[in-house]
């Protein structure tokens, strides 16, 4: 059909109404701080890798929906996560993102977490064990037993993955949240520790469900010769996209062919534990995470929303910790060539979303953005974003499709 | 020129070819043996982290296929200053420490009707460069780009 103007732009198209979401879920303000509120102050988010606080007394730092956090390893072994909060003054306590507590600080003693700010001093379970002049400042009004640090649940599974919530009665446990999800590949990533090799991040201008919808909709391979070069066969088109509880999907796997990509070549050498030479799976997690495994690397993904328009991705990459320094080079390599920051497709991938980003600013005309394609819950159906933005709807009590109306499960709900 | 003149030259000359994208005339000052890659080290995750690593060969082959890839054509401008030259005369062969700054210009990365035109700093870095010494040429047997960079955003599909 010919152009439109604008009356017949608007139009309904002709899809289901749970076929399309509104651009102003991606672009709103109030949305967007709604979202902090009742979707990241209640998920469980993976915010790290046990392998980034290998030995007791280190910590790694990081935020959720603006609230920093910090997680560390205990002398009893145990990952523990606290908000990085002084209850003091406010001051934010540890400002590294990472490192070892058994050096001391300008302010304060080895083995202790401290406050630069005024010396308070927490011990690795969170209990205060040091204020400075005490008894002279507070008397018997304020003891150190009466502050402490604010504890988060902490969980490390799935593949040693540090797992933190904000909400310390969360509805649903983690393993009953995630593990359906992730039982395609539990036993893989569960069959000896992994280690992260890689780590880098983005800031693009855009909002974060459209970083997860990439991860999601496997269509957009059009836009990745390495993609197609390597899969659009058979094999790849009857991939499923399989819906989970919660909000999660899972793209099941097929042989990829690297060596059709000039410069690539199998890496059925290093396949993970339990999986056929070069299989590749996607897990993509409810709200914004994603775990990606190409036989011989593993990628997780990681959001952290900043604004309506503006979304942070942390990138790791993980191989086997028992790995040769061959072998981790050669893991390394399979990871970064596709996606690191200088890898084909990952760069393809930022400049679609920050493409989408551009059109859909703060204030822009609100448009219909489509997730309507139906191809047998295959690879290239839209069926894991239509399942996606159903949980959103819960979650927000929003219609995805008209934000301004409270959330109704679609009628088709039964047929996907 | 001698030895260190050589190796000051190619690495300027390299610059501008790399600005360029001349990757082809790039490729011709590296040895058949040459060894790239761009790293960092990670105060994240506390470890040295590789970013791309090619041979020569695998060079050639990303060169050749980047018009099959969609990218961001904005272009990089290097500053290179060329710190120290080591020549080991007996060896044939010198190392070079290099300071690199890398400008990006943007063009069709973002929103080209109102960004397209601003510069930005996009790294920040050294070239480790291992040469040889040969027929009164210097050519590249390793190129190490030493980034500082973490937040890379949009990143780049484009040897630096
Ligand atoms: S704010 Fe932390 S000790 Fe005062
Ligand atoms: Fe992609």
């Amino acid at each position: 059909m010919a152009a439109k103007n604008h009356g017949q732009w608007l139009a309904e198209p002709g899809l289901k109404p749970n076929e399309w979401v509104d651009s102003r879920i991606y672009s709103d303000p109030g949305i967007f701080e709604e979202e902090l509120e009742k979707i990241f102050k209640k998920a469980w988010i993976p915010i790290c890798h046990e392998s980034e606080l290998a030995k007791p007394y280190d910590f790694r730092t990081t935020t959720i929906a603006r609230e920093p956090i910090i997680v560390c390893r205990g002398p009893d072994n145990e990952v523990r996560a606290f908000l990085n909060v002084c209850p003091h003054r406010g001051m934010i306590i540890e400002r590294r993102p990472s490192g070892s507590f058994l050096e001391g600080q300008p302010s304060g003693n080895p083995k202790r977490m401290t406050c630069m700010f005024h010396a308070w001093q927490y011990d690795l379970r969170g209990n205060c064990v040091y204020i400075s002049r005490e008894k002279e400042g507070y008397q018997e009004r304020l003891r150190k037993e009466d502050v402490g640090l604010r504890r988060l649940r902490c969980e490390v599974k799935f593949g040693g993955f540090v797992w933190v919530t904000l909400d310390d009665n969360p509805q649903v446990s983690l393993e009953d949240w995630a593990g359906p999800a992730f039982t395609c590949l539990r036993k893989t990533l569960e069959a000896e520790p992994l280690e992260v090799f890689h780590y880098h991040k983005a800031i693009v201008n855009a909002n974060y469900k459209l970083w997860h919808d990439t991860n999601c909709e496997f269509y957009h391979d059009f836009m990745h010769y390495h993609n197609r070069v390597t899969g659009f066969n058979d094999a790849y088109f009857a991939r499923k996209n399989e819906a989970f509880e919660h909000g999660h999907i899972v793209v099941g796997t097929f042989e990829v062919k690297y060596e059709n990509y000039e410069g690539f070549q199998s890496r059925a050498a290093l396949s993970f534990p339990y999986l056929p030479p070069n299989q590749w799976y996607m897990i993509d997690m409810f709200p914004g995470m994603n775990f990606n495994l190409r036989g011989s690397a593993l990628r997780c993904d990681v959001v952290t929303p900043l604004a309506p328009d503006r979304v942070m991705i942390e990138f790791r990459g993980l191989g086997l910790k028992r790995d040769t320094a061959e072998e981790r080079q050669t893991r390394v390599n399979h990871h970064n060539s596709i996606w690191g920051p200088f890898g084909r497709n990952l760069h393809e991938d930022l400049l679609g979303v920050q493409g989408q980003g551009t059109t859909m600013l703060p204030g822009s005309e609100p448009r219909r953005i489509l997730h309507g394609r139906h191809e047998n819950q295959t690879i290239h159906d839209e069926n894991g974003m239509r399942h996606y933005y159903q949980e959103w709807g819960r979650w927000m009590n929003r219609q995805p499709n008209n934000p301004d109306l409270p959330y109704a499960e679609p009628m088709s709900v039964a047929a996907e | 020129m001698d030895a260190a003149a050589l190796v000051r030259d190619t690495i300027y000359r390299s610059t501008i070819l790399l600005d360029r994208q001349d990757w082809n005339e790039w490729l011709a000052h590296c040895d058949n043996g040459f060894q790239y890659a761009i790293r960092a080290f990670s105060p994240e995750i506390n470890k040295d982290v590789t970013y791309l690593a090619l041979d020569r060969e695998g060079l050639a082959s990303l060169v050749k296929l980047l018009p099959k890839h969609n990218t961001d054509h904005s272009p990089l401008t290097r500053h290179t200053s060329v710190y120290t030259v080591d020549v080991d005369e007996q060896a044939h062969s010198a190392k070079a420490v290099s300071s690199v700054i890398v400008y990006q210009t943007l063009l069709d990365g973002i929103n080209s009707h109102i960004d397209a035109g601003e510069s930005r700093l996009f790294l920040v870095g050294k070239y480790l460069d291992a040469f040889k010494i040969e027929n009164n040429k210097a050519k590249f047997v390793s190129r190490e780009v030493r980034i500082e960079n973490r937040r890379l955003d949009k990143g780049s599909h484009w040897p630096i």
